[in-house]
């Protein structure tokens, strides 16, 4: 009989876990408190901390701690700020930038910072193997030569003084300047490049809040304050520690149990859990990304070569279907581009999803008995799940879909040829929240090459090619916003896309976690959070 | 007495385990209708249980009674496909082994014994990795294939300990003074002495392979998706054991009540044939 009771105690407690809120709270400082250590994990590895290579997200987020750039994104925006520089000016004709640097600037080990070190990481970009930047300074006079290794250094930088640089620009790029916010084009000295050799990647010589205390490769990661750092608003946390290659399980039941002080995107378990605990609900902190995903279509090719067809088959794709099946983690999209990002029209909202009206147009369209499509995705749990989704929706508008999955790297090398599969999985991550790293590859008709497209819609369009290209130039933001809102109106009216959804980033904070929330860029960016703990630095229980 | 009584209660469950796999189908939704207009909170959770899902959903908005009661059809087959192969294999080593002796008896027995101490989960997911490159891998025959490897040994080595004694017994020994064919004497003499073994065999056999047909879909060497089956239904749930407990509580339930309820049935048998009255 005992042994009766205790399997019934046990089932009981097994029915009726404890209250599961958080364990410990803000300790109620009014004014950001600088110290302790912020404990975060990675599922993956870290591949590298030298600047000119590192362009993963788990490497970003040390690197993005470690380096400054003349400019910076407001916390919580994607509103461009002076940061190394303490300002910047353009030419009248919009081809020349001028940044003064701060005063009394220096790296982690005290030596002085100069306009000529960011020279310098350029043309490490441009003329280091495995840089995957050096194409993004094509717009710099002279970049393309040494890109190309006929010029040793770039004729387009000038620093006229320790604390002047000047940049000399092929045509006017207002989408230029968030080339300068990208850490790559952090100040590195070039003794320290020389120096270092091989082992760069493991010996950053920092110049923002944090440095690199300790790396135990593939196991942890630990910055500390740079105490050279001057801005006292940046760095107020006193160490980071980053254990690297914990799944998301694991990451969220150590978050639980208190072992990490934040985690990202949870598992879609844990986080439908986590969202239904209202006493956790404050702490869930989410942001969409610079992404946005679908399907795309070759227009050049039937029957995707009929508007019709396409709008149609944005009215039959059910996004309430999808924000399901990602656990509230998608933003329908009507376009490519996210919420935050200038240029995006929030009064146009996504193709409602309207089984008679898709039908109707594929029959104006000459399919009134609906159609046979192939359609070709990515190995990936959630794109299978949304192949699988869209099976369903389109079934009810009479497309029968035939769904294909290959692996990641097929589906890179065959979408951008002409006689490719028409119809494909599609995702697009921006590298800077500026419309142009939307458009400019993907739709404009400079984009259509022979064999490797990044317009693989091979959508030619001169009306939009003239929108992008004048709005490149274009100096006033809100004049550029609104040819961007014209180039949107296109897009959506004409569907090279079946546009679906934007993921958000989600984190999940402790409540002493504070003044922190994913940054829409940089994603994890914990320079200006702090650690709200007691007077002795612990943690202060509910 | 108590192990009937026992013998009784595993009956009857087994009975409305096999009663629910022939019928059940009949009556229950589509096991592999997703539904994601209605079978997910708007947030794409699971449902819980409810009048109209009676187990509740998962996370494709399925209904998860009308999974597990196709699972209940497809364990229940996958098992007695298995047991039967099994037994058959089982069987034949183990009477010529019991029978013959000798060196017969040694190379029969010390394959048995080979495949004993091979580790079965490790054969099962070799084997199945090997057949899912061939035109089966699509098919349940892998998956039954496998596990009659693994579960014959032990019949065969049950069998064959009966088997010895009986050939030693006063009347194999007559018959064989009185001339009668070795084929003779296992069909009309042994054979009919190993019933009583043979079905505990098939019995203890059928709960094993219960058991570990629900760690191959567990481990997703099963039967190929999207056919549900216990394992696997608990393999996909397993993550949302806080959030919807109902899709681990489910499947985990029917796999120990169809278990305990073979080895129930089994401990009567045995009690029965061990201990004449």
């Amino acid at each position: 009989m005992m042994r009766v009771w205790m399997v019934v105690a046990v089932l009981a407690f097994a029915c009726d876990p404890p209250d599961r809120g958080p364990r410990w709270r803000a300790a109620g400082n009014a004014s950001p408190q600088p110290g302790g250590t912020l404990h975060l994990a990675t599922k993956d590895t870290v591949k590298t901390l030298d600047p000119s290579i590192a362009y993963d997200e788990h490497s970003f987020l040390p690197v993005h701690a470690m380096f400054d750039t003349l400019v910076d994104y407001a916390p919580g925006s994607t509103e461009l700020v002076p940061r190394l520089a303490e300002r910047w000016e353009a030419s009248s004709d919009g081809r020349t930038l001028r940044f003064w640097l701060r005063p009394g600037l220096v790296y982690a080990d005290g030596t002085p910072i100069v306009a000529h070190d960011i020279i310098t990481s350029l043309e490490r970009a441009l003329t280091t193997a495995d840089s995957p930047f050096g194409p993004m300074l094509v717009e710099l006079e002279g970049a393309q030569a040494v890109l190309d290794g006929k010029a040793a250094h770039l004729a387009g930088a000038l620093a006229p003084s320790e604390r002047e640089l000047v940049l000399h620009l092929v045509r006017p790029n207002a989408a230029f300047l968030h080339v300068l916010a990208m850490p790559f084009t952090t100040p590195q000295r070039a003794e320290h490049v020389r120096a270092a050799g091989e082992d760069l990647r493991r010996r950053p010589l920092a110049s923002g809040p944090y440095q690199l205390a300790a790396w135990d490769e593939g196991q942890a990661l630990v910055l500390v304050r740079n105490p050279h750092h001057a801005d006292p608003a940046r760095g107020r946390i006193e160490r980071i520690e980053l254990r690297e290659q914990l799944s998301r399980e694991t990451q969220f039941l150590m978050f639980e149990r208190g072992e990490l002080d934040a985690v990202e995107r949870p598992s879609h378990p844990d986080l439908l859990w986590v969202t239904s605990q209202p006493a956790w609900a404050p702490y869930v902190k989410t942001q969409p990304g610079l992404n946005v995903y679908g399907a795309r279509m070759n227009v050049r090719v039937r029957p995707f070569d009929d508007r019709r067809v396409r709008q149609a088959l944005n009215y039959g794709l059910d996004k309430d279907h999808t924000v399901k099946l990602l656990a509230g983690t998608a933003v329908p999209a009507h376009g490519m581009l996210p919420p935050g990002v200038a240029g995006r029209d929030d009064a146009l909202a996504a193709y409602p999803y309207d089984p008679d009206k898709a039908r109707a147009l594929l029959a104006e369209a000459g399919y009134p008995r609906g159609l046979d499509l192939d359609f070709v995705t990515i190995a990936d749990e959630e794109a299978e799940k949304l192949a699988a989704a869209m099976h369903g929706d389109f079934a009810a508008i009479g497309v029968r879909l035939h769904v294909s999955v290959v692996s990641f790297s097929t589906w890179v090398s065959v979408v951008g040829k002409p006689d490719g599969p028409p119809l494909s999985f599609a995702s697009w991550i921006a590298d800077a929240p500026d419309p142009a790293s939307f458009y400019d590859l993907r739709f404009h008709s400079r984009a259509i090459s022979g064999d490797s497209s990044t317009n693989d819609s091979f959508y030619a369009n001169p009306a939009l090619d003239g929108v992008l290209d004048a709005a490149r130039g274009e100096p006033d933001p809100a004049a550029r916003a609104a040819l961007y809102r014209r180039a949107e109106r296109i897009l959506y009216d004409d569907a090279p896309w079946i546009w679906n959804y934007h993921q958000a980033m989600v984190d999940v904070i402790q409540p002493y976690v504070r003044d922190y929330a994913p940054h829409p860029v940089w994603g994890r960016d914990y320079t200006g959070a702090w650690l709200d703990l007691d007077a002795h630095g612990e943690r202060v229980s509910w | 007495m108590a192990a009937d009584r026992a013998a009784v209660v595993g009956l009857a469950l087994f009975a409305a385990l096999v009663a629910i796999a022939v019928v059940g189908p009949l009556l229950t939704a589509d096991p592999l209708a997703r539904d994601l207009d209605h079978g997910l909170t708007a947030r794409g959770a699971p449902l819980g249980p409810s009048a109209g899902a009676l187990l509740g959903t998962d996370p494709l908005g399925r209904d998860v009674w009308a999974r597990l009661v196709a699972g209940a059809g497809t364990s229940l087959s996958i098992a007695a496909g298995a047991t039967t192969l099994a037994l058959v294999l089982g069987l034949a080593v183990g009477v010529v082994a019991g029978y013959r002796g000798g060196w017969v008896d040694g190379v029969l027995m010390r394959t048995v014994d080979l495949t004993l101490a091979f580790p079965a989960l490790l054969l099962a997911i070799l084997v199945a990795a090997v057949l899912r490159e061939t035109s089966l891998a699509t098919s349940r025959a892998p998956v039954v294939l496998v596990l009659a490897l693994v579960s014959w040994g032990l019949i065969a080595r049950m069998i064959r300990a009966k088997a010895m004694s009986v050939a030693r017994s006063p009347h194999v020994l007559a018959a064989r003074a009185l001339g009668a064919s070795p084929r003779r004497i296992v069909m009309r003499h042994v054979l009919p002495q190993l019933v009583g073994v043979i079905t505990i065999a098939a019995v203890a056999t059928f709960a094993q392979v219960l058991l570990n047909e629900s760690a191959l879909s567990f481990l997703g060497l099963g039967p190929p998706p999207p056919a549900p089956t216990w394992g696997r239904m608990l393999y996909e749930g397993r993550a949302y054991y806080r959030s919807a407990p109902h899709l681990v509580i489910a499947p985990g339930l029917a796999i120990v009540v169809a278990v305990a309820a073979v080895h129930l049935i089994a401990q009567g048998l045995r009690s029965s044939v061990e201990e004449p009255r």
